[in-house]
């Protein structure tokens, strides 16, 4: 192996790429960085091997085409099967989700190791998780939203939540450092400051003799018997899409996967673990937006792209709230309507903010590898308790944007006015419990390969290690048994690191 | 199946006196870009939704012709009806079509101006070789 290489899409005419390693980690966002760069830091030999391409930062796009070309997995086009077709958002790029997201960093709740233990067997994670997060969160400089890149988005959405009282309502602690509100969050922090893998944990990770394969989707875990040895796939380029030649990166010890929620699933199906709970109790944080009219113009994408959120309404009746910026290009789809009409709602763009909700739902799906192509099939739909609780977000996000002083709200719910006033918000009572009514996404993704005790209810133990299996951990949001309620990075990233802990103390 | 996408954008955003429309927005450029450049799905849903927008005058307006071939009066209140379809299928098609319109329009610096955001480098569309 050549130590702290990178090795980038090779053609079908280049000769083939075998290497070994003590440790492959498949994935290179925050799991797969953070359990990579913790083996290569106890001085294991170790691979990341990430389907994605490198992109540093003055390679980010600035548009939102861009953004999905470049950054998002199959261009952002992967949506659940279920009643209503809503994205499963994710990122295909060295650093992961993280490049992407808005870096929000929230410990994980107390209640959840709870849960875990009372409901899953799992014990002792605890103050291991918690110790690991508290490291990165001094590693990768965690911050309160600074005052001067708030945003009046973000500044409206804290007014909002305060006048109506609620318990919490704060400026979003996140992985950045001194952020610039230039709220381009979504397709890259070009300036730096969004603390994302392939700035830190990656290149650390090479600087520690480690090697890094790019744009190289692995499409099998090697295997003797039920050992891991390694992974193989064939490079695939990052704008053509064209095949390469195929990559083999053999592991002495362990191969880490790490390749997300949908993703992780497919590829143990595809590698022959079979498990009688692999794929399923996928789980997410579907929500929506809701858009308040503002006399004054609110210039959202000013600011932080994600500055405010509350987590008053975790427990009960189940919902985090947050704010988040879209630019024109996603506004003008996001709206309804079409023609005149449609840019008659286009043109008070200047003058509306939106604020989302993300509902912690127990409705559980399944992920599963295709007959053909490489995209994961996804099925999942809400229940109806959980569209209750969906409603309800949607009611307490309307009151926040009255209580802000929005003149009108904006539901965006099919079937129901376009504008609602403060006296038709009664009108939510009602709303429909149709997800088809409703334009959402999934933003948050646990659960396919989950982790427990008992290896016909879960896929993996304690420590990740897939049951049945020997050198074969993952890594990620896939092993979260149930549905955080808070945004998942910080908690993938204490459970990354315990688990490459565990593997290097044997 | 440009010319196709291209004539229902353009019905679907029409330049306004407040803002441009898509056909403003070097729309023409922009799906070759997006034909060449997207999942090959991404693109078919597209043009799927773009023939449905074409074909479906009869059901909301009540014409027999294609959209292409309606008076712009008739034509933007096929556009405003489809769009909110009762159907749900017909509405994602349509909102398909919308995105990848919208991803034109709003990023186009005639737009951005209108609501005081700056123009945009274009995508560098590089990463690391080596």
């Amino acid at each position: 192996m050549i130590r702290g290489a990178h090795v980038a899409f090779r053609g079908k005419d280049e000769r083939d790429l075998d290497a070994e390693v003590d440790y492959v980690v498949v994935g290179s966002g925050a799991g797969g960085a953070t359990a990579a760069v913790t083996l290569a830091r106890g001085g294991a030999e170790v691979a990341i091997v990430e389907a994605g391409a490198w992109r540093d930062p003055e390679d980010y796009p600035l548009s939102s085409y861009g953004g999905m070309r470049d950054l998002m997995d199959d261009w952002g086009a992967q949506v659940t099967r279920g009643r209503a077709l809503w994205p499963v958002v994710q990122a295909r790029t060295v650093g992961g989700t993280t490049v992407i997201n808005s870096a929000i960093c929230v410990r994980t709740p107390d209640d959840i190791f709870e849960q875990w233990e009372r409901d899953h067997g799992i014990s002792g994670l605890r103050s291991r998780v918690l110790a690991a997060e508290d490291r990165v969160e001094r590693e990768l400089t965690v911050e309160e939203v600074p005052a001067s890149s708030r945003g009046r988005s973000n500044l409206l959405a804290k007014q909002g939540a305060d006048a109506l009282g609620w318990t919490d309502s704060h400026y979003m602690r996140r992985y950045t450092e001194e952020c610039l509100g230039r709220g381009q969050c979504l397709q890259g922090c070009r300036d730096r400051r969004k603390q994302s893998t392939n700035l830190n944990y990656v290149p650390e990770t090479q600087d520690r003799g480690g090697l890094v394969v790019s744009s190289a989707p692995v499409e099998r875990i090697l295997s003797e018997g039920t050992r891991a040895v390694g992974v193989t796939g064939r490079f695939v380029h990052p704008t053509t899409r064209a095949q390469g030649t195929r990559f083999v990166v053999r592991a002495r010890k362990a191969v880490v996967v790490a390749a997300s929620a949908t993703h992780s699933p497919v590829l143990l199906f595809r590698s022959g673990v079979a498990s009688p709970a692999l794929g399923n109790y996928f789980r997410a944080h579907p929500g929506t937006g809701i858009f308040g009219c503002y006399d004054e113009p609110v210039d959202m994408n000013v600011g932080a792209t994600q500055g405010w959120a509350s987590v008053a309404f975790r427990k009960n009746p189940g919902l985090k709230l947050e704010t988040l910026a879209i630019p024109p290009e996603l506004v003008a789809s996001r709206f309804a309507g079409g023609g005149r009409e449609l840019m008659e709602r286009l043109a008070d763009y200047r003058h509306i903010a939106m604020w989302c909700h993300a509902v912690r739902a127990e409705s559980t799906g399944t992920v599963r590898a295709p007959f053909f192509g490489s995209r994961p099939v996804v099925r999942y739909e809400l229940d109806g308790r959980d569209m209750l609780t969906f409603r309800e977000g949607m009611k307490l996000l309307a009151r926040q944007h009255f209580a802000a002083g929005a003149n009108a709200i904006l539901p965006g719910i099919a079937g129901m006015p376009f504008k609602l006033g403060k006296d038709d918000l009664g009108l939510l009572d009602d709303a429909p419990l149709d997800p088809q009514r409703y334009i959402a996404i999934l933003s948050h993704l646990f659960g396919g390969c989950v982790m427990g005790k008992d290896p016909r209810t879960s896929v993996v133990d304690a420590r990740g290690r897939v049951h049945g299996w020997t050198g074969l951990v993952v890594a990620d949001a896939s092993v979260i048994p149930t549905n955080l309620g808070v945004n998942p990075q910080h908690t993938i990233m204490g459970l990354a690191a315990t688990f490459a802990a565990d593997l290097l103390g044997g | 199946m440009i010319w196709l996408v291209h004539s229902a954008i353009v019905i679907l955003y029409p330049r306004t006196a407040a803002l441009p429309g898509a056909a403003d927005c070097d729309l023409e450029a922009f799906l070759l870009r997006f034909r060449r450049e997207a999942a090959p799905l991404v693109w078919l849903g597209v043009v799927l939704g773009a023939v449905l927008f074409h074909l479906t005058p009869v059901f909301t307006v009540r014409v027999p012709l294609p959209a292409f071939m309606l008076p712009p009066d008739v034509a933007d209140r096929h556009a405003s009806r489809i769009s909110g379809s009762r159907i749900y299928l017909v509405r994602q098609s349509i909102f398909l079509v919308k995105l990848a319109a919208g991803l034109a329009w709003g990023a186009h610096p005639d737009v951005r101006a209108r609501f005081a955001l700056p123009a945009l480098a274009p995508d560098p569309g590089t990463w690391r070789q080596h």
